[in-house]
């Protein structure tokens, strides 16, 4: 059970150095969960922005929080859930007790909630509106496949679900370093419009800049998203063809809701029996 | 923290880095740039929430990776309705570090030494490890530096048996009670408890522009 005076959210970001597109869908997820109330105290931290991970250890020395729950707003399982945040935040399992009997409660990544592919069709719909499904192919931008990184899985799992709707004339996952490429956007596609939602928690990871450039609705990588006018000028016409390009998936308000529900999906979990969904090194 | 006494707030007006804090009408608190407190031209902001943008962009208007950095930028003024709306500001324009000076005042703060974080790291941090005692010497002095680095006090030491941070860098720069902004005044220290990621990719930018043996 969340206990609005015992139970604390800490919200783990990547966060950028260069970007300052990244942090911010973290701070507006917190902001409206704290106004919503039900946890004691809410914070964010990065990996690669303040507060650090190794900061959040000494952000809960209220007394009166007795558990932390911690949600990874990440898309996937992956290097960073596996590794570097157990290892970050002294994480010895899914429930990691403190020395002072506090305890922290270890999540599932945003990315792994089923309510993503609603998401998804939701910011298709709203991107390009009044635009025929069926004469509509969606692409669906994925990283591609790192190694460590489940990215790539997840975005084909959101693929697959759509496609099995038969809204779309034609969905398509599309990566931006491997085939197949969002650079060729044109020939993968038939549809006269077509509609490009990036599978990504912000607008500021650093290759993101690049995607408008991929599409060719930008000469180069220039300023920030959040600088730039590139989503207010939907549709491109490029190719015969109308283009909508949307912000990152991770910009949806209703990630607040996906994220608490993240700590529910958790709470009641652990009435039952236990699958080890995360292994710390 | 609601309801907990804020033992720092109490001398006023209240330096935190470059911010001063001071009293304004009706139990309001004004916070402004340190070197603006005297500006009769300030932009008027209100709530904790508007320091985030405040605190993302220096004066030429690009963006800050890190808070403590002493490029705050000038020309503003926030007003903030109480106590609490003060610790929320700082935990954006400055994030975590009340927490970290009230661990320290606690004497609960637990500091980590360079060589653990580095040999802590994995994937492409992990090369980190190799820098040597030379270079991590000269890398902290440049990085960490009050003036142009970074406005914090360091309080970790470079390895286990107590190595100072760098030789290079003042004394002042462990020293919590020195006002690192270079003023003199009586200032909340900015604590570093750990290095930050910054300096771990920065260890990692001297080690792979070191020439293989
Ligand atoms: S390691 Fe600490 S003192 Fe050095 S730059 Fe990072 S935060 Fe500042």
């Amino acid at each position: 059970m969340i206990s609005e005076t015992h139970s604390a959210l800490l919200i783990v970001g990547h966060g950028s150095t260069v970007n300052p597109d990244s942090s911010p869908p973290n701070l507006v997820h917190a902001a409206e969960i704290r106004r919503r109330g039900v946890f004691a105290q809410v914070e964010c931290c990065f990996w690669k922005e303040e507060p650090s991970l190794r900061d959040a250890l000494l952000l809960f020395d209220s007394p009166a929080l007795r558990e932390v729950y911690i949600v990874p707003n990440f898309i996937s399982e992956g290097y960073f859930t596996k590794t570097v945040i157990p290892r970050e935040l002294e994480l010895t399992g899914r429930v990691t007790e403190r020395i002072t009997g506090q305890v922290w409660k270890y999540c599932e990544p945003v990315g792994n909630h089923p309510l993503m592919t609603e998401l998804l069709l939701q910011r298709a719909r709203e991107v390009a509106p009044g635009v025929p499904e069926n004469e509509t192919a969606l692409l669906i931008v994925g990283h591609g496949t790192d190694l460590n990184d489940n990215s790539a899985v997840a975005a084909k799992r959101e693929v697959e679900k759509i496609r099995a709707s038969g809204r779309y004339a034609e969905v398509l996952n599309v990566y931006m370093e491997e085939a197949p490429l969002v650079a060729a956007w044109a020939q993968l596609t038939r549809a006269p419009h077509v509609v490009v939602v990036p599978f990504f928690i912000s607008d500021g990871l650093h290759s993101y800049q690049d995607i408008p450039v991929l599409l060719g609705i930008e000469a180069e990588p220039t300023a920030a998203a959040s600088q730039r006018e590139v989503f207010r000028q939907n549709p491109y016409q490029l190719h015969g063809r109308s283009l909508y390009y949307s912000h990152a998936i991770g910009t949806e308000p209703r990630f607040a809701e996906i994220i608490v529900e993240q700590v529910e999906a958790f709470a009641c979990d652990t009435a039952r029996p236990r699958k080890i969904l995360h292994e710390v090194p | 923290m609601n309801g907990r006494a804020r033992e720092w707030l109490r001398e006023i007006p209240c330096r935190v880095g470059e911010i001063a804090i001071d009293r304004g009408d009706a139990g309001r608190w004004i916070l402004t740039h340190r070197d603006d407190r005297a500006r009769a031209e300030l932009h008027p902001h209100d709530g904790a929430e508007a320091a985030v943008e405040l605190a993302r962009y220096d004066d030429a208007g690009n963006f800050r990776p890190l808070k403590t950095a002493p490029n705050l930028r000038h020309g503003w003024r926030l007003v903030l309705a109480d106590e609490q709306e003060v610790e929320r500001a700082l935990d954006f324009f400055y994030p975590a570090r009340l927490a970290t000076w009230r661990s320290w005042r606690a004497g609960e703060l637990r500091t980590t030494p360079l060589r653990e974080t580095l040999e802590r790291q994995s994937g492409m941090y992990r090369v980190t490890a190799k820098i040597t005692e030379t270079q991590a010497n000269e890398l902290v002095a440049n990085f960490c530096r009050s003036d142009g680095g970074c406005l914090r006090t360091i309080l970790w030491r470079r390895d286990a048996t107590g190595t100072l941070p760098s030789t290079l860098l003042p004394a002042e720069k462990f020293d919590p009670q020195h006002d690192q902004t270079g003023r003199g005044e009586a200032a909340l220290p900015l604590l570093c408890q750990e290095a930050c990621n910054l300096l771990v990719a920065a260890s990692r930018e001297v080690v792979k522009s070191t020439p293989a043996l």
